[in-house]
């Protein structure tokens, strides 16, 4: 306990310097702005900013970086609340009851709810990430080739039950993600492969340039095609912001419920803060002695929903943090940006660079100190940019991705594979592919080869190596229970109604 | 990839539900593709599972041309043959690649494998898409896609020789005229303030090395450029026809 208080002392002393706490401040001030602005995702927001944190320290970067996920998940509330847009997919539960909340006159207690239990939520998995940093750590150090191989699979056997749609396209995507990952010099011989003797490709295909054109390009193509949303925008200005002492009754075991669901389901790989808000607002809602309620302006489905995706947002740090393996899309982003600044993620970033791990740890907490301030009382300002009509974001959004690309390796054709991941993320969505599982796939295939490849030589080529071995052998049974499960006709119904619902 | 999914792209337009020319045109892009594939097999040293997955691609292509497959849904059954195309291409691909040596994986092992599983994977959502009914393939568009990617390739042709300012500008006017409301008065106002706040934040703030006016050999770099691009559209078929 003293040495977790020490760490965190060690934590603060980081996150607090002058410089962190500003590039927490931007990262929560842009992380609010994706989250408001409908059409920008978090996933093609990090990647658009990776090129501009090449020049700040480590650190730095990577607290600007987190600030900017969890700080989507604030913003996306407000949108939900006042607009009925949800700008993030994390908040589109909470637009069922906090605009009818709205427009019963009750928009500040809707939005200083979500802010409170979003803020609660961090605070909570703050403490659950540093908590569990020391001795998850350690386990990973107990974890060899095999066992490193079999996490993965089961990580991404994760990714596939808890994303919507279909369990065969997603196992489809992250196999066509582990493939385009080999492309690319070979780890142990150098060998180039499936590189067609082109020198754009012997170093591999840019995990930006990937995430950008699928996540960034591909969705603006997809975007364009739709009608033009109607932006009712409220109009006279908000008032009350203090929420009543009922509503703090009302929402204080909701939001301890949202936030328990969403710091287990960020744990878990692929789940992420999503599922999360998806999953506490069901959660809610069949717990509920008046379930009819629900959609009617509920502060229990404000209130459980926002606390569980921030609680996920950040808690989905963990497995990344100690075992060095990304469990949703934006944390595979971090990667690339740790990655950039030389860190490899992992158990060693704790032991070698505690200032890194445990500052971006106090950082989150910070952050969502920041947070509060920016939504609650800067409200109007979010709402206002609303008004920027999409059609001007759009070009925006696109020039800027071109300039970030390019000046990765000051290479236009890296522009140019990324447009062509544009035109095959377009197909993709045409064709109800999830892009995510395939992020997912590209960024621990060259991971999981290399361990495969080391358990193979280190066990004589034995194949039975992995269920032989005791952590490995428990870890990959359940990864194929699990998707035996997912795949069973029965459960495969009740997925689909939750993801519907 | 950029080979194995895209050519896909323009052919199934369903353009209406009938579905007898959407599976003509659907069936005769894979049967196109299939062909490819097999010519490309003449080119390895070990074409016999790549030859024999993509001649039997060809016959489905073809059946599905003459619409001797009922296409129940249309989504995954050409999702699924397009996966069945991205991996045997990456099965001929990394075919030259040395495999397994007694106990030690080479190179070639993992991608080999992965490609496999991901071939069995396509024909097992296609045989889905045949015995489920599933929905329709949403209509393709033309317009936005075409200025959007026009846009993008746009700028990654103009950067190194045009300098930052010009090709931000001439990137953000053509990628705007993709949206349907785009109005001109303020499109030029706003791509000049993108492009400002673009030199700005990214030349100023952040010190990147840009070019932000045309190069004095202007011409020169961009003929060389647009011949690497075109190594990298055309390299890997050219590789198989040429060597």
């Amino acid at each position: 306990m003293s040495e977790l208080l020490a760490n965190l002392y060690l934590g603060f002393g980081v996150a607090l310097e002058g410089r962190n706490i500003l590039f927490c401040l931007l990262g929560a001030l842009v992380g609010t702005l994706v989250g408001v602005l409908p059409g920008i995702g978090t996933v093609a927001t990090i990647a658009m900013l990776l090129p501009i944190t090449f020049g700040l320290p480590p650190v730095g970067a990577l607290i600007m970086l987190a600030g900017i996920y969890y700080g989507a998940q604030y913003g996306g509330s407000t949108t939900s609340i006042l607009v009925n847009i949800p700008g993030e997919a994390t908040s589109v539960v909470t637009a069922l009851d906090g605009h009818q909340m709205a427009r019963q006159g009750r928009a500040g207690a809707a939005l200083s709810i979500a802010a409170l239990g979003s803020f609660f939520a961090g605070c909570v998995s703050t403490v659950l990430v540093a908590a569990l940093g020391g001795p998850l750590t350690s386990l990973a150090l107990l974890f060899g080739p095999a066992e490193y191989f079999s996490l993965m699979a089961l990580g991404l056997i994760f990714a596939v039950v808890l994303a919507k749609g279909s369990v065969l396209k997603a196992v489809a995507m992250i196999l066509t993600g582990l493939l385009l990952s080999m492309v690319g010099s070979d780890l142990e011989t150098g060998a180039g492969r499936m590189t067609f003797d082109l020198p754009e490709l012997a170093d591999g295909i840019g995990f930006a340039n990937i995430a950008m054109g699928m996540f960034g390009f591909a969705e603006i193509i997809r975007n364009l095609e739709l009608p033009p949303e109607s932006a009712d925008i409220l109009k006279g200005k908000v008032t009350g912001l203090m929420p009543t002492r009922k509503d703090l009754i009302d929402s204080a075991a909701p939001i301890a419920r949202g936030t328990l669901l969403g710091s287990i389901l960020g744990i878990l790989p692929g789940g992420g803060a999503v599922i999360a808000s998806f999953a506490a607002y069901t959660f809610e809602k069949k717990i509920s002695r008046n379930p009819e309620r629900f959609g009617r302006g509920a502060i229990e489905g404000v209130a459980a929903p926002e606390s569980a995706n921030n609680a996920a947002a950040q808690t989905s740090f963990i497995p990344l943090l100690t075992l060095g393996i990304p469990p949703n899309a934006v944390m595979a982003l971090m990667v690339g940006a740790m990655t950039i600044h030389g860190i490899v993620p992992g158990p060693q970033v704790m032991t070698k660079q505690p200032g890194l791990f445990w500052g971006m740890i106090a950082s989150m907490w910070v952050g969502n100190l920041m947070l509060v301030v920016i939504n609650l009382p800067l409200v109007g300002v979010w709402v206002t940019l609303l008004r920027v009509p999409y059609r001007l974001l759009f070009p925006s959004i696109i020039v800027f991705c071109c300039i970030g690309i390019y000046s990765i390796n000051n290479s236009p054709s890296d522009v140019l594979i990324s447009a062509m991941f544009g035109i095959v993320g377009y197909w993709f969505i045409k064709h109800d592919f999830e892009a995510a599982p395939m992020l997912l796939g590209f960024v621990l295939g060259p991971l999981m080869e290399e361990n495969l490849r080391r358990a193979m030589l280190i066990a004589r080529g034995d194949a039975t190596v992995f269920f032989t071995r005791p952590i490995s052998g428990v870890l990959l049974s359940t990864a194929i229970i699990l998707l035996i499960i997912a795949a069973m006709p029965k459960i495969r119904r009740r997925r689909d109604e939750v993801f519907v619902e | 990839m950029s080979e194995g999914a895209n050519p896909s792209q323009s052919g199934m337009t369903p353009d209406s539900p009938a579905g007898v020319t959407n599976a003509f045109r659907g069936g005769i892009v894979f049967a196109v593709l299939a062909l490819l594939l097999v010519a490309m097999t003449f080119f390895i040293s070990s074409p016999l599972v790549p030859r024999i997955a993509s001649i039997l691609l060809a016959v489905v292509g073809v059946a599905t041309a003459v619409g001797l497959i009922p296409v129940r849904g249309p989504q995954d059954y050409y999702g699924g043959l397009a996966l069945v195309v991205l991996g045997t291409f990456a099965i001929v691909a990394s075919s030259e690649l040395p495999g397994q040596r007694s106990f030690a994986f080479g190179p070639g092992t993992a991608p080999r494998m992965f490609a496999g599983v991901l071939v069995l994977l396509g024909v097992a959502i296609a045989v889905v898409g045949v015995i489920t009914a599933g929905p329709m393939i949403e209509k393709y568009k033309l317009r936005g896609p075409m200025y959007v990617i026009g846009g993008i390739l746009l700028f990654a042709v103009t950067i190194r020789p045009m300098g930052l300012v010009p090709s931000t500008y001439a990137a953000f006017i053509l990628s705007i005229m993709g949206s349907r409301e785009m109005k001109w008065v303020e499109s030029v106002i706003a791509a000049a303030v993108m492009t400002g706040f673009c030199v700005l934040l990214f030349v100023y703030l952040l010190n990147l090395p840009f070019q932000l006016w045309p190069q004095p050999n202007a011409h020169i770099v961009m003929y060389n450029q647009n011949a690497e691009f075109f190594r990298l559209i055309f390299g890997p078929l050219m590789k198989f026809l040429f060597g």
